[in-house]
């Protein structure tokens, strides 16, 4: 095993080999003998995020022995893909650093480093001080004096400079903080943090979050844990038909929560056709109140909104209900409600302004048709109604107004659910319609119309078919769902240079800093990222940790899982099908698929193929990885949460198999899926 | 002006929180522990820190109108009973005294937030 030669410790190795467990080398390595072992340098609290070994990566020997050196001599710990993705590795900490001066090491240590603790590797002290860092989250560079061969000497040369003699030897910012008893009391009277902050420019503000949704409340509400001074602005501007909502974002007020309730109304409209088979007498037709509904999840929200306020305030952080728009890099203006103007300052700004949906340019559109902007606080049910657009979004609408019992109809230009697996995109096309949910396919609207006023009224539709036919229908309500577009053109961009992308959206690099260096930006107006609440708060949080908790972490945005919550619903994670055989090649990829039948569905007489499972494997180095997770079934988000673990670990189709299932459940599918797709065996169910 | 009112028991706050409603000016209510009339104080320790924290916002809000209710719960063992009508009632749903709320609205402080002057001040603001 190639990584050892470098590192001469058993702890080392020991930790490598877990952490490399999946790796099958062919050289035995409890044969390497570990007695000739003198102790090198070894950082565990550095090794904990040892790079692990990744299918997707072809190792060398080169780069092996890097990314263990580069965890292992003082430079700051980086996850794998970070290494993956620069591939070029420099170090400002040659593995000649320790052949130094004990001086010189004891110099760049606190210099190079905000937080440094030098550490003896089997002190329960320096493992006492090193915990509360953690548990601040605070990050932290430490060296094992124990560990390494001048380890005395560095000790020595600690002692002349802090008249300390003991570990732990905490330097914050280069200042001489002190010894285990002294970080404690510092952080029991939560100053630990003011001396990770001090201040050193003269703005209004640390930290001006623009954007109160999902990215822009977790990273305030860190930076402020972490001692920022923040403020946040957060500003609605009414949606065509006038509907605004309150401080959270979209995903509280227009998105996630709003749609998954209402996907849940449907759900219950169809357990209650279920129930009948199991005996309650349930009226044949129950009968579904829209507004009744609305208004259960209109408090909902508003109690969330009020949530968040108190909890800004509860931080100290700045809430204001403006618009803002950037004068220079250090300077915002903002505008209310009622027009009345301020001027910030600060140091640091974060955009996360997110995305609105995307009207398309015919006649009619924004004055008759509504986005998902306006559905979920409709204050009228919509009757029958048109969805324009493939977008999950479209398909999530489709499926809760038809479970909801409107007459639905969905419009799409071309393919459904772009981005997504092919198969079980077209998978949940086909069972939609089977539901009842009708399908234009190859059809884009041409004008909206209306023809009676009303709550709803109706509307007039002309569309027009790829093949230059014509359609043209009535609807009571019609829905845009054809795409969102960053919300961007107002924020004043232009006066500080930031750039753009091609998408429209702003260009960051993988810390989330824009071309403005003091600019960040994440959630969905970042190019490339992904449109995903948990990766918004995700890549909010760990940004305000690197910006004032000396963090190191970067945001993976690999093996994200997601979930559609259309009438059959969809969960995956990794790569679909189709990407993975264009990276890897078709020979390279296996897929193992099945069909399977929920154990509810059967005395509810539902369909017995609807339900479909599959996994993607890339076979290498006599293993099949499993690099795409994909199941169609009841409650797909829970199903592939607990599975995307698997992926994070790189997991093989062995493990899978070695999985003992939860009986009866619908997940246990995945952990006895024999059939390859290659082998052009039959998967449709077959029942118990 | 703060227009101040005081009632004790679930019915008689229905009755006055309704009445205060068709007013059309907004309607704050404090929920406490009932005082003890021998000592004149709440048998629940975070409604005695809250009240004068309250009060001092009330005062500082002079010029809004305002209608500000105050309501006794009852005796400890009275509320500390799951099933008192405070707590099952969906208008209520108490889960705490002291509670402050806005009357038909989602916005609402529990226990100690109620002696927190920063949020009480923005429950009454607009
Ligand atoms: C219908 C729908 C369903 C969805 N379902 C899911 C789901 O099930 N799961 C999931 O993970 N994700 C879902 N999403 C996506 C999720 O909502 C977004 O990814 C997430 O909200 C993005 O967060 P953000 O922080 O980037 O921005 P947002 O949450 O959009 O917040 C941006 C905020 O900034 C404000 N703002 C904009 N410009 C300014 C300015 N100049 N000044 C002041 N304020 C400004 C906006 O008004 C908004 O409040 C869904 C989205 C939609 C539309």
């Amino acid at each position: 095993m190639v990584i050892i030669s470098s590192i001469k410790n058993p702890k080392t190795i020991s930790l490598l080999f877990r952490y490399f467990r999946n790796v099958r080398y062919s050289t035995n390595v409890s044969s390497f003998s570990t007695k000739s072992i003198t102790p090198s340098v070894l950082l565990p609290n550095c090794c904990r995020n040892f790079p692990r070994y990744d299918p997707l990566v072809n190792y060398s020997l080169k780069n092996i022995v890097r990314s263990s050196s580069y965890c292992c001599n003082l430079r700051n710990c980086a996850k794998t893909h970070e290494i993956q993705a620069s591939r070029t590795y420099k170090s400002t900490m040659p593995p000649t650093f320790l052949q130094k001066s004990p001086q010189e090491i004891v110099e760049r240590c606190i210099s190079e480093n905000k937080v440094f603790i030098f550490s003896k590797s089997f002190c329960p002290f320096c493992f006492k001080v090193k915990a509360i860092f953690r548990s601040e989250r605070i990050g932290f560079d430490a060296l094992e004096l124990d560990l390494i061969e001048n380890g005395a000497e560095i000790q020595e040369a600690l002692f002349a400079k802090s008249g300390q003699k003991t570990v732990p030897n905490v330097y914050i910012n280069g200042e001489h903080v002190g010894g285990s008893d002294k970080v404690q009391e510092l952080h029991s009277k939560g100053e630990l943090i003011t001396l990770l902050n001090p201040k050193t420019h003269s703005y209004d503000y640390d930290y001006i979050v623009i954007g109160g949704g999902s990215g822009g409340l977790a990273s305030s509400k860190e930076a402020a844990r972490l001692g920022a001074k923040v403020a946040v602005c957060d500003f609605v501007k009414p949606t065509p038909i006038g509907t605004t909502w309150g401080l959270g974002g979209t995903c509280v007020n227009v998105g996630c929560i709003p749609k998954k309730l209402m996907h849940q109304a449907a759900i219950l409209g169809h357990d209650l056709k279920d129930s009948r088979e199991f005996g309650w007498s349930t009226p044949e037709k129950p009968e579904h109140n829209w507004n009744t509904m609305v208004e259960g999840i209109q408090n909902h929200i508003g109690s969330l909104n009020w949530g968040y306020r108190v909890a800004l305030r509860d931080k100290k952080i700045d809430y204001l209900n403006a618009f803002a728009t950037f004068v220079d890099e250090h300077t915002i203006k903002t505008v209310d409600k009622k027009g009345k103007e301020k001027t910030l300052t600060s140091n640091n700004f974060l955009i996360a302004v997110g995305g609105r949906p995307r009207y398309p340019d015919i006649p009619g559109a924004k004055e008759f048709g509504i986005t998902s902007d306006d559905i979920f606080s409709l204050p009228y049910s919509p009757g029958k109604t048109l969805l324009v657009g493939a977008s999950y979004i479209s398909l999530e609408c489709a499926g809760f107004l038809h479970g909801l019992g409107y007459d639905v109809t969905v419009m799409v230009r071309s393919i459904l659910l772009r981005g997504f697996d092919r198969q079980m995109s077209e998978k949940i096309g086909e069972i939609m319609e089977q539901m009842g949910v009708k399908f234009l396919r190859e059809t884009i609207p041409t004008s909206v119309e209306r023809i009676e006023e009303g709550q709803p009224g109706k509307l007039k539709v002309t569309a027009k078919t790829r093949s230059g036919g014509q359609v043209v229908d009535e609807y009571n309500t019609v829905v845009f769902a054809i795409g969102r577009d960053p919300f961007i053109s107002e924020l004043g961009l232009e006066n500080i240079g930031v750039q753009l992308a091609k998408s429209g959206k702003i260009v960051v690099d993988k810390r989330e800093v824009s071309s403005v260096s003091n600019v960040y930006a994440v959630g969905d107006v970042i190019d490339g990222g992904l449109e995903l609440t948990p990766v918004a708060i995700q890549a909010g949080k760990l940004l305000a940790r690197r910006l004032y908790g000396n963090g190191k972490e970067l945001m993976d945005y690999v093996n994200v899982p997601t979930t559609v919550f259309t009438a059959i619903e969809y969960g995956c994670c990794g790569l679909s099908e189709e990407a993975a055989v264009e990276k890897f090649g078709e020979a390279n990829i296996d897929v193992y698929h099945s069909n399977f039948w929920p154990l509810e569905f059967t005395v509810a007489h539902r369909p017995e193929n609807d339900c479909y499972a599959k996994l993607v494997v890339l076979r290498k180095e006599g293993e099949e990885f499993v690099i795409g997770f994909h199941y169609l079934g009841p409650n797909a988000g829970e199903v592939t949460q607990g599975f995307s673990i698997a992926l994070k670990l790189n997991a093989t189709k062995s493990d899978f198999d070695n999985l003992v299932g939860i009986h009866p459940t619908c997940a246990e599918v995945f952990t006895t899926l024999t059939i390859t797709k290659r082998s052009g065996k039959d998967v449709a169910s077959q029942g118990c | 002006m703060v227009n101040k009112f005081t009632v004790e028991g679930f019915e008689s706050f229905i009755e006055k929180a309704e009445a205060l409603k068709s007013t059309g000016k907004p309607t704050y209510v404090l929920f406490s522990g009932s005082k003890d009339p021998a000592t004149g104080k709440s048998w629940c320790p975070d409604c005695v820190v809250a009240d004068p924290v309250i009060n001092n916002v009330l005062d500082k809000l002079e010029s809004e109108d305002v209608n500000f209710l105050y309501v006794s719960v009852g005796p400890r063992t009275f509320w500390k009973d799951q099933s008192n009508p405070f707590r099952t009632d969906l208008r209520t749903k108490l889960k705490s005294v002291p509670t402050l709320f806005k009357y038909g609205s989602s916005k609402r402080l529990e226990e100690r937030q109620c002696s927190n002057p920063n949020l009480v001040e923005m429950l009454f603001e607009d």
